[in-house]
């Protein structure tokens, strides 16, 4: 829509500046700067009273609009934009969130591995993952995908990753594939406005504010780890996962870059991702690298382990084992 | 005193130290996570970092095997057993068989181990004390701990399962070690996993 054809955009500059008194160009000039703003906001949320809700929502996404990345934010910014987008969901959908912005944990780096000899393609991670992160129902995102492949097969590019029959089939093995949260990521290096970074603890996340839906990440991504939000994410407010963190699973919008956090909402709490609390078959080991008493230790020190294209250096934290 | 001869020498060795030089820095720059996790030896203190950490769950029981060093627990299993106690029926007093087809197991179909060499009933469950187990040399096993029934044959599962790399843990990667137990995913009569349509399907990828 295009805000200079729409009458309501033209009104309050014609309020705003009175007949026969003389603006000075300062005040001009503020003026312009003010109109601007409103002109924004406006556009974005439409420019019409109906789309543009109550009075409150319009300034809270006016704060929204102009926040800072979320790396230089203060711990009081962060708690304000929480609030903030809490609020805006009980306005705009009316629910009921509790957003978090917890910070990592020290001494904490994850890390996680899969079992190739145990997965037996059940895809029940795969169904929590949907759950768990309010992934867009229309579009049908998936952050996990299970190949299955044949015996001697080692990388999922030669794969069925679209299988939907009776599983296990014989003289297959399944291969899940996700985000890898490489240490090296170069995704995060992709980025030209920084909208996505690691984390202390290992995690590397995404800023779907700060996000410009350049989708430079995803040609960088040697794993194809990454998703694009092409139409505005579409879940159920029944099936909407309450419990949400500031860089996990809060609702994304159109033309903004997700991925698997490892469940950042979950991980931060002590919890496992909700991938491994599904696993039927305990195929999945998810736990803290820094921690020498760790499951995730245990199987690195104990199991035969590879990584998925090691060879390109981006030093993923997930590792894939066999019995 | 420069001679001509030490000056020609000088630019050779000199790119030979460079190249010795960033090669050595490559090496030490190496391993990435791998150096990361090998070097970290203090454990992690989960009360103080994370402190939503649940307490332990009632229904679990301290496995009698070490885990690292450590001590770990696992889900109890008698009081998820439908007709514990055994003993109830099992007690040398004759049965009504009005009763018996309604109480027997008659719903259990024995897969497990080879056909050649297939498990029956008292292969696992003692004859004399009907409410345990027993081993293949004749030791009485509680219920709960029977994980070391399953490692009589699946030792090499069953080490696994202790170090974390077979079941799985309960809800928290974090606080104290409490892992499923064996019978919580195979069904010790038919231990295998069966085959089912799986949970979701994904879509096929456009190019």
């Amino acid at each position: 829509m295009d805000p200079l054809k729409n009458s309501d955009c033209q009104k309050p500059k014609k309020d705003r500046q009175p007949q026969g008194q003389k603006t000075g160009r300062r005040d001009f000039l503020k003026g312009a700067a003010k109109f601007a703003a409103i002109g924004g906001a406006a556009m974005l949320t439409g420019c019409s009273t109906g789309m543009l809700g109550s009075k409150e929502e319009l300034s809270l996404q006016f704060k929204e609009y102009f926040k800072k990345n979320y790396r230089l934010m203060t711990q009081e910014e962060k708690d304000e934009t929480v609030q903030r987008l809490e609020r805006l969901a009980k306005l705009k959908n009316n629910a009921n969130v509790q957003m978090s912005s917890k910070a990592p944990i020290e001494n904490v780096l994850f890390g996680y591995a899969f079992n190739v000899t145990r997965c037996e393609g059940y895809m029940e991670c795969v169904a929590a993952c949907v759950k768990e992160n309010n992934l867009d129902r229309k579009s049908n995102t998936q952050y996990i995908r299970i190949f299955e492949m044949e015996h001697g097969k080692m990388s999922p590019e030669v794969g069925d990753g679209k299988f939907f029959h009776e599983v296990p089939v014989a003289d297959h093995f399944y291969m899940g594939v996700q985000c890898f949260h490489c240490q090296d990521a170069p995704c995060t290096k992709a980025c030209p406005v920084k909208a996505t970074w690691m984390e202390p603890d290992g995690i590397v996340v995404v800023d779907y504010d700060w996000c410009i839906g350049c989708r430079y990440c995803i040609a960088a991504c040697p794993y194809y780890g990454r998703r694009f939000n092409w139409n505005e994410p579409v879940v159920p407010k029944e099936e909407m996962t309450k419990k949400q963190h500031y860089l996990g699973n809060r609702m994304r919008h159109r033309g903004q870059m997700e991925k698997c956090t490892f469940c950042v909402q979950r991980s931060r709490q002590g919890r496992l991702p909700a991938c491994v609390e599904a696993c039927p078959t305990g195929a999945r080991v998810f736990g803290n690298l820094l921690d020498p008493d760790s499951e995730i230790r245990f199987v690195l020190k104990n199991k035969k382990v590879f990584r998925w294209k090691e060879d390109l250096g981006t030093d993923p934290k997930f590792w894939y084992f066999v019995d | 005193m420069k001679t001509p001869t030490q000056k020609k020498y000088l630019w050779p060795l000199f790119s030979l130290l460079l190249v010795l030089f960033s090669g050595w820095s490559a090496y030490a720059d190496q391993g990435g996570v791998t150096r990361i996790y090998q070097t970290a030896a203090a454990p992690f203190d989960d009360q103080i970092s994370a402190e939503s950490v649940i307490a332990l769950p009632l229904d679990t029981i301290m496995v009698r095997t070490p885990y690292q060093g450590g001590r770990f627990w696992t889900e109890t299993r008698k009081d998820k057993i439908q007709r514990f106690k055994c003993s109830q029926c099992h007690n040398n007093k004759p049965v009504g068989i009005d009763q018996a087809a309604e109480v027997a197991h008659g719903d259990i179909r024995l897969n497990h181990g080879s056909p050649d060499k297939p498990l029956s009933c008292f292969t696992c469950h003692n004859k004399e004390e009907r409410d345990f187990l027993v081993t293949e040399v004749g030791t009485t096993i509680d219920m709960d701990h029977s994980y070391q029934m399953c490692g009589q044959c699946h030792f090499r599962q069953k080490k696994d399962w202790a170090g974390g790399a077979h079941g799985k843990r309960l809800s928290y990667w974090a606080g104290e070690r409490v892992v499923t137990n064996c019978a919580a995913c195979h069904n010790p009569h038919s231990p295998r996993f069966e085959k089912r349509w799986p949970a979701t399907y994904s879509p096929p990828y456009k190019k």
